[in-house]
């Protein structure tokens, strides 16, 4: 899928601009506060329904304005479609071929956009919340029904919490016995998150090992493996064993939980185990290595999508190549070349010498204005 | 300056109190009722107050009634082999619009929510158990809220009453009746596969 067009009106620095994009390569040059992660937040909206910046609508509005505008023209296998959302105070308003839709989350589905930011070049070498935040992320896209578990997830933790700290302090005669009404709620919701991360591993491995091999020229085999929290976990269990299993858990972590005051094992404990050549990364790791990985992993990112949708996602890259040295820059064009739309920002074009790619655009940007120069 | 006389601006408040009232509908309603004759606001007035005092909840099943026990407690007509449980007495009024049920009620005014640390003794709860002693209760249908609260409160009734033979059992959830396939979202859809039954 590519983008044809991007219109945004009043958003962020934007007063109005209407971008024709290439349908392989497009680079924005710009200096720093410009507006060039703006036009890449646009586009991740129009994705995902949320900012990865902000979470609230009003920022996203441009300063006195009432309402913000952006609008797309998705060129799909299917046809083309005009996606467009207006925020304004009361909220967020979705149109799909000007047809209003009631939910918001309706606009799902349409573009599938896949970020690349500084940030995940840390992806390895932080704690386990970003790699876990990777994959749900990763599943969400694909998958409506997994957003709503993990959404629900969340929910049933935090009662249970709740529940575990009014035992510890003896608050208003909470029993004990209350737990397990809890306890089969997190295992039942908590065993369907951790059998689709497992599903989705298993082909994810398999996509980054590949990556990494086209990176390191075959000096490094990376493997992925899904940590778990839980005790005597086999794999191939099925999810009324691994429910079974959970709550076995629970029930030996019994005084532990109590005297913490919250849940110490499930998919909001689990973490993703990422080896070279059978040592682990997240470790020791050089810096070099992890990024490699970091990378290999959002390669693979794009395989997933495609193999899950049938069509490649839109891939932005937000001033990462100025992070990324010679080779792992070759490796990272030679993946995207004349196949996915890709949407690069940079300070200078100096370390986009060795695109080769048949067509490109290149835009300035300055001052919320964007025009394009070659 | 307040544009209202202190009595209306007060009005305007406490109607603006109420759920689902704004304070663009709470001043038109001030206006409207200022524009009433007499006697038509005090009719009103009397029925909130009347309301008020007169109502209380069912002594068995507390549900709302004007008497000690409910119109549905009292009837000799109803199933007294099954009892619905519901979370309020707005539910009652939903299940009762079905014409399916002819059993009993017994409505719990919440659901167990440790976050807001309401646990089993919040809710009203306790009244329950003795109407299962002389055994003429054959099945408790659980029709709490499909959610975490909702079903930890289904969860915990049927630990509480399975031990006694009395059959638990719980509503379904999934697609709505003469709703296309298609535009089910996937959400419902796969809670309604997962809730799936045998032909």
């Amino acid at each position: 899928m590519f983008l044809e067009r991007v219109l945004c009106r009043n958003f962020r620095n934007f007063d109005e601009i209407i971008i024709d994009l290439n349908k392989n390569l497009n680079i924005f040059l710009g200096q720093n506060g410009q507006g060039k992660t703006n036009f890449l937040e646009a586009i991740y909206l129009m994705a995902t329904t949320n900012s990865h910046r902000s979470s609230i609508s009003s920022e996203l509005i441009k300063w006195e304005e009432e309402e913000s505008l952006v609008q797309l023209l998705l060129k799909r296998r299917e046809g083309k479609m005009k996606l467009a959302m207006r925020l304004d105070n009361s909220g967020r308003k979705i149109e799909i071929n000007d047809n209003q839709l009631s939910k918001v989350s309706e606009l799902l589905g349409y573009l599938n956009a896949v970020l690349f930011s500084p940030e995940d070049l840390k992806l390895v070498k932080e704690g386990p919340a970003h790699r876990r935040e990777f994959i749900d992320l990763e599943i969400s896209q694909v998958s409506r029904y997994y957003g709503h578990l993990l959404n629900k997830y969340d929910h049933i933790l935090k009662q249970r919490n709740n529940l575990l700290k009014s035992i510890r302090e003896n608050r208003n005669n909470t029993s004990q016995e209350m737990l397990s009404v809890w306890d089969q709620q997190l295992a039942t919701i908590g065993s369907k998150i951790i059998l689709k991360r497992l599903e989705v591993i298993d082909k994810l491995k398999i996509l980054a090992r590949l990556s990494q091999r086209k990176i390191t020229a075959g000096r490094e085999e990376l493997e992925i493996e899904y940590e778990i929290s839980l005790n005597n976990f086999s794999k191939n269990l099925g999810e009324a064993e691994l429910r079974n299993l959970f709550l076995d858990n629970l029930v030996s972590k019994r005084d532990q939980e109590i005297k913490r005051g919250y849940t110490v094992i499930g998919p909001h404990r689990d973490d993703l185990i990422l080896k070279v050549n059978e040592m682990d990364l997240r470790k020791y790791g050089s810096q070099g290595q992890q990024r490699t990985a970091a990378l290999a992993l959002k390669l693979a990112e794009l395989e997933f999508m495609k193999s899950e949708t049938g069509e490649y996602p839109v891939l932005l890259l937000d001033d990462v190549f100025s992070e990324l040295d010679n080779l792992r820059r070759k490796a990272l064009l030679n993946v995207i070349a004349d196949k996915i739309q890709t949407i690069i920002t940079a300070t200078d074009g100096e370390n986009l010498t060795g695109i080769k790619n048949n067509s490109y655009n290149i835009y300035q940007v300055e001052k919320g204005k964007i025009k394009r120069v070659s | 300056m307040n544009p209202y006389p202190r009595p209306m601006g007060k009005l305007i408040g406490e109607l603006s109190k109420l759920p689902g009232i704004g304070p663009k509908t709470a001043r038109r309603l001030s206006f409207y009722i200022l524009g009433q004759n007499k006697n038509e606001v005090k009719s009103l007035a009397d029925a909130l107050l009347e309301a008020k005092e007169k109502i209380n909840y069912c002594k068995i099943c507390n549900h709302l009634t004007e008497a000690e026990k409910c119109s549905f407690c009292q009837s000799e007509s109803r199933d007294q082999t099954q009892i619905c449980v519901v979370e309020s007495p707005r539910d009652v009024v939903a299940m009762e619009k079905t014409g399916e049920y002819n059993g009993l009620y017994h409505v719990l005014h919440g659901a167990i929510s440790p976050m807001d640390g309401i646990g089993p003794d919040q809710i009203k709860l306790r009244n329950l158990m003795p109407r299962l002693e002389n055994g003429a209760v054959e099945e408790i249908i659980v029709a709490t809220d499909p959610n975490a609260e909702g079903d930890a409160t289904a969860l915990y009734l049927a630990r509480l009453i399975k031990p006694l033979g009395v059959k638990v059992t719980r509503i379904a959830h999934g697609i709505p009746v003469g709703g296309d396939l298609e535009y089910a979202d996937e959400v419902t859809l796969s809670k309604a596969l997962e809730g799936r039954r045998e032909l």
